[in-house]
């Protein structure tokens, strides 16, 4: 079967697995519409499929929180959450829904990991010292009141990529200019990155494909000369054929194509993973799907080719 | 000395406003008991992981009068992330003996869940650790706690200032949860047993990856109010190989060639970490949850099975729990 093949019946599966509320679930067993699910299954199937990416969007809007953000499900408790930059990244298109979005970018720019603020960065510099990282370069959290993370400092990134140059504030500069700086800042020492930790009480610690993947996306337009850069797309590179889980292999067949690497040898064997087993986790199945057709991707997710 | 009826008032009004200062520090945090009259905690010898463990678990169960039958057991182990030659998760022929075992016990079902901690792509750590091979070739499901309907629950106890947890449809959907750590050194927690194994039932897609809310709001303090929250039934424990050092990913593995069951978890844990050359009352959750939720007193356990033998050397730790080692 080819690969567009694998990608039209995943779609498939995402248009049976899309729920009443018009979202999707985490897992195909849940009646519970989880938000990442959501975004990366309209994103994959795109305005074409008309009725259900409507259902979604209008799902979308309708859970958004009264502070602009967006929470992790339908249900969830009304701070917000990291998904809101992802929500962002969605509704980039959709430029009628202008105060939703407004509302959104405003409650992302104000939301930063906890060590931004001066108690806890000298905390951080004093005595919390057995994680190794510069507290002054902060991102996002995945919630508030808790640390910078890789995925969400990555997400938030992309999202503010997508800012309309009219809403552009010297806010965002610093803050975008801030968050690559974390992201460089948080590298593993051997390349790649992990959840957010590169050295504990002295020991490197491991990278993972998909959060190296997300970072590397996320930093395409920014800094894709830095060393940290060079060092994780050879690490990502070198690990890609090895990888046995299609989640961290489509992020990381995304990323390689954003810097034009991509392998169809890659695509292929992320093809047969996916036919070869049975995917419960919606938003793996539609990370797969565009990761099947990166170009169209990369260009929903505004990484510059 | 007499006082004035001016001075006795300004007394007594020191007197009640210090006591309803104070008094709040001194209420327990906990709402619920579940602290036995008696635990028991069985050692079974298991030199690797490549003997037979199903009739080793399940002749240990029968050491305990635990009853399955009709219910819906959950068996939790710690799966966090893979490095090769580090041994970082519960070995997968352990929870396949379990599974077995409960099976022959009775139990309507049988489940592994998790919801790992460091690692987004659990798929990633099913495969690489060899789960995934031996949970299908035995037909047993996994549930990835990360990504589970969830609701929301109140808390057990007041440790953190977190009102509720939101929690996954299958853990609050089980009747028998069995906690089955690896025995670690861990570096923000002292150690990583079956009660900080809990910190697995917790969602990913609410709390991110790490689960940071947690560290904020203290670990032990975090390990209190789960366990307060979502009840332990049974532990089995794997200290086959254990890890020293810099838990729970980077520490060095160290065979202790043994499993560990138990009807409590405080029990299983103040006896792993007295195989681990620690001393319980020195971890501050162990110390606190032998108040509530267990025994950590040998002599309020029931040991059976092998003799409990403390190592000549106890395991590396970290230097900020230097103290918890019995030296």
């Amino acid at each position: 079967m080819s690969v567009e093949n694998t990608r039209a019946e995943i779609c498939q599966i995402l248009i049976e697995r899309q729920l009443p509320s018009g979202g999707w679930p985490a897992l195909a067993s849940s009646p519970q519409t989880a938000l990442e699910a959501t975004v990366y299954s309209m994103l994959a199937l795109g305005p074409e499929h008309e009725d259900e990416y409507g259902r979604a969007l209008r799902c979308v809007l309708d859970c958004q929180n009264p502070n602009g953000s967006w929470p992790s499900f339908i249900g969830d408790d009304p701070e917000g959450a990291w998904t809101t930059a992802l929500v962002l990244i969605a509704l980039a298109e959709n430029f009628k829904d202008v105060r939703r979005r407004h509302k959104g970018f405003q409650w992302l720019l104000q939301s930063a990991g906890k060590e931004s603020s001066w108690l806890w960065r000298w905390k951080f510099r004093t005595t919390d010292r057995q994680v190794r990282f510069d507290s002054r370069k902060f991102g996002w959290p995945w919630q508030p009141d808790t640390n910078s993370w890789v995925v969400p400092t990555a997400f938030a990134i992309l999202a503010l990529d997508h800012l309309p140059p009219s809403w552009a504030k010297e806010h965002s500069g610093f803050r975008l200019q801030r968050g690559t700086e974390m992201l460089l800042d948080r590298v593993c020492p051997g390349g790649g990155w992990n959840a957010g930790n590169g050295v504990v009480y002295g020991t490197a610690l491991a990278p993972h494909p998909d959060d190296t993947a997300v970072a590397l996306l996320a930093l395409k337009n920014r800094a894709d000369e830095s060393v940290a850069v060079g060092r994780s797309l050879e690490w990502l590179m070198d690990s890609a054929l090895r990888i046995s889980a299609p989640w961290s292999l489509a992020w990381s067949a995304l990323a390689l194509a954003a810097y034009g690497r991509c392998l169809n040898r890659l695509l292929s064997s992320l093809a047969e993973q996916v036919r070869a087993i049975d995917i419960p986790d919606t938003a793996t199945l539609a990370v797969v799907a565009l990761a099947l057709d990166s170009e169209r991707s990369l260009r929903l997710l505004r990484v510059k080719l | 000395m007499t006082m004035t009826r001016r001075e006795l008032l300004i007394a007594g009004a020191a007197v009640a406003a210090g006591v309803s200062v104070t008094t709040p520090f001194f209420r327990p945090r906990y709402r619920i008991h579940r602290r036995l009259r008696r635990s028991r905690v069985a050692l079974l010898r298991l030199e690797d992981y490549s003997r037979p463990i199903d009739e080793l678990l399940f002749h240990g169960l029968a050491l305990f009068p635990i009853k399955v039958q009709a219910k819906t057991v959950l068996l939790k182990p710690n799966l966090v992330d893979y490095i090769p030659g580090n041994a970082i998760n519960t070995d997968p022929r352990l929870v396949v003996a379990a599974a077995e075992a409960f099976r022959r016990l009775g139990a309507r079902s049988v489940v592994a869940a998790e919801g790992p901690g460091h690692q987004r792509d659990t798929q990633l750590v099913l495969s690489e650790s060899r789960y995934e091979q031996e949970l299908r070739l035995h037909s047993i499901p996994f549930i990835d706690l990360n990504r589970d309907e969830l609701f929301r629950v109140p808390m057990g106890a007041s440790y953190t200032d977190l009102e509720s947890l939101w929690l996954p449809r299958t853990v609050l959907g089980s009747s028998f949860i069995v906690s089955m750590p690896k025995v670690k050194a861990h570096h923000w927690s002292g150690v990583s047993l079956s009660m900080k194994n809990m910190f697995g039932v917790v969602p990913g897609n609410r709390y991110g990856w790490p689960k940071n809310i947690l560290h904020w709001r203290g670990i032990h303090e975090s390990i209190l109010d789960v366990c307060a929250t979502v009840p332990i039934h049974f532990v089995i424990a794997d200290a086959v190989i254990a890890m020293e050092g810099n838990g729970p990913l980077n520490g060095r593995p160290r065979p202790l060639r043994t499993v560990v069951l138990a009807d409590d978890p405080v029990a299983a844990d103040a006896t792993c970490a007295r195989l681990m050359g620690f001393e319980p009352d020195r971890i501050p959750h162990l110390h606190e949850a032998s108040h509530f939720l267990g025994n950590s007193s040998p002599d309020l356990i029931d040991q059976v099975g092998e003799v409990l033998r403390r190592p000549e050397v106890p395991f590396q730790v970290v230097p900020e729990f230097q103290h918890i080692r019995a030296i």
